[in-house]
């Protein structure tokens, strides 16, 4: 696969529309997750294109190594406190209580809160590979975007979902 | 045997195919497994259900805004909000740089009409024809709010009817009927109808002035009785028939809606024209092909940026019609006016196969 040149300052990679039309929506889906808010999760996904845009990273490779800057990027977000506290009321007064197919799980707005802070704290390839899984990533993809062997996945998104739940669990036993 | 792994039960879940037939079949029968099981669901779906949030997003104009901030870096304005309030379709757009081009078109498309105290028609659309614009100019042009009210009307949305007679009847618009559908492109339509849109554009002075102050540029004096003065564009209603490619996404579009007519109040056209014209923000290459539009006054100018899509002319039925495609060739349309209704052929599609939709129209 050939691998294009990255452009000078001011240039757009010829690739460039292609991958953007084909990939934005999943990466501010991934974003998403992490932040809880469409409009931070935009501004991420512009931040994530410009690097990309400067990278000579092959455009078949795009959409896995978008993706996991995407987690990466959010997370840092999350974790430098350079998200505004508006944002996090915006976002939480927006979303839904549940998601259809899990309509008898209702998870509270604090709750929301609690997870993706803790989500932040997990080892960050845990964190990753679950946002991607939960934002319909194939298990093969994130296995290639984040070098794992598709077997362990599982394993390792499985982890994640454990400790997200015991945050929850511990937080309302403590209540 | 011994238990699988939680991974592999995990997986289960979202990938049966992925897991040996051997371990799903010692899972069906193994309670311990089975428990095991339930808990991993029941975590997936709480972790799911708090990672929730809405992503819609709106890709032509994030493209719009990610190519300005790379590719002119030195003149890119502020970067835009990443969305504004929910609206309608319509109403996006029309807060939309893009189409505050269209809108200051139609404006201008009206040059030559008279000065009325009334509402007077100013022109109804005839043609369509396509202006070249590249995406930093589209980031650069004045949003109309900036200058005066902009207040939408009947913007109630698309909604989904039943059938072809359902739509015919409540568009009171024959629905077009495609001959053959083109490769890859299979099934029955949805048909959606949608009501008549008024938009209407009050210049206010002092906005205006403010607007420019906050870009750095100084607003040229407005002509007298401009302050106030409406610009009225009214279009619709319309019916689409909505074909899904093999992947779910919408394959084929067959749009037909009343076309756009305009008419105003206040001042003359020509005042309006050259006042507009003037504004800070409209490159003047823009400027210079939206007066050639004048003269004629039945031609809607549709903006397109030409960074990414390229425009051609051919006929449809003997009316000239606009062609439309992405340089990535993902995407083609042709758009036409034909007895006072404007149609669109769009789809997945190369710019021949849509012209043989449309062509085929019946």
């Amino acid at each position: 696969m050939p691998v294009p040149d990255a452009p000078t300052r001011g240039a757009l990679r010829a690739d460039l529309d292609v991958v953007f039309r084909r990939e934005y929506p999943r990466v501010v889906a991934v974003a998403a997750r992490v932040l809880g808010s469409r409009d931070q999760a935009e501004d991420v996904a512009q931040e994530v294109f410009l690097a990309f845009n400067r990278s000579s990273v092959p455009a078949g490779e795009a959409g896995g190594w978008l993706s996991v800057a995407a987690a990466h990027t959010a997370l840092n977000l999350i974790r430098s406190g350079r998200r505004r506290a508006s944002h996090e009321e915006t976002a939480a007064a927006a979303v839904p209580v549940a998601e259809p197919d899990v309509a008898e799980v209702v998870v509270t707005l604090e709750e929301r809160g609690r997870v993706r802070a803790a989500l932040a704290r997990l080892p960050r390839k845990q964190a990753v590979a679950l946002v991607l899984r939960h934002s319909g990533l194939s298990y093969a993809e994130v296995a290639a975007a984040l070098d794992l062997s598709p077997g362990s996945v599982g394993t390792t998104v499985r982890r994640a979902e454990y400790a997200l739940r015991e945050e929850l669990t511990r937080h309302a036993s403590s209540h | 045997m011994r238990h699988p792994t939680d991974g592999v039960l995990r997986r289960l879940l979202d990938e049966p195919a992925g897991v040996a037939g051997t371990d799903r079949r010692h899972v069906a029968d193994c309670a311990r497994c089975l428990t095991a099981l339930a808990a991993a669901r029941e975590d997936a779906a709480l972790v799911g259900a708090a990672l929730t949030a809405e992503a819609d997003v709106d890709v032509p104009a994030a493209w719009a805004r990610l190519s300005a901030a790379a590719s002119a870096p030195a003149r890119t304005p502020a970067p835009a909000p990443a969305r504004t309030a929910r609206r309608g379709r319509f109403g996006e757009l029309v807060r939309r740089p893009a189409t505050a081009a269209l809108a200051v078109g139609v404006v201008l498309a009206g040059a030559g009409t008279a000065a009325a105290n009334d509402w007077l028609p100013v022109f109804r659309t005839e043609e369509v024809a396509a202006i070249g614009l590249d995406s930093a100019d589209l980031v650069a042009l004045p949003d109309l709010e900036a200058y005066g009210d902009v207040v939408l009307t009947g913007d109630d949305g698309l909604r989904t009817v039943a059938d072809a007679a359902t739509a015919e009847a409540e568009s009171g618009l024959d629905a077009p009927e495609v001959a053959a559908l083109p490769a890859g492109i299979t099934g029955e339509p949805e048909y959606q109808v949608g009501g008549e849109v008024t938009t209407t554009f009050t210049f206010d002075a002092d906005r205006a002035a403010r607007a420019a102050a906050e870009a750095g540029e100084t607003l040229p004096t407005p002509p007298a009785g401009l302050d106030g003065a409406s610009v009225r564009l009214v279009a619709g209603p319309g019916v689409a028939q909505v074909w899904q490619s093999g992947s779910g996404a919408p394959g084929l579009v067959v749009g037909r809606a009343v076309a756009p007519s305009a008419s105003s109040s206040g001042v003359p056209f020509e005042t309006v024209r050259d006042y507009l014209l003037s504004l800070p923000g409209l490159p003047e290459d823009v400027a210079a092909q939206l007066r050639t539009f004048a003269a004629d006054g039945s031609t809607l100018p549709l903006p397109v940026p030409s960074d990414f899509v390229s425009t051609s002319t051919e006929e449809v039925d003997g009316e000239p019609a606009t062609v439309l495609a992405t340089r990535d060739r993902t995407l083609a349309a042709v758009v036409w006016v034909e007895d006072g209704e404007v149609t669109v052929v769009a789809g997945a599609l190369d710019t021949g196969e849509v012209l043989e939709v449309a062509r085929g129209l019946r």
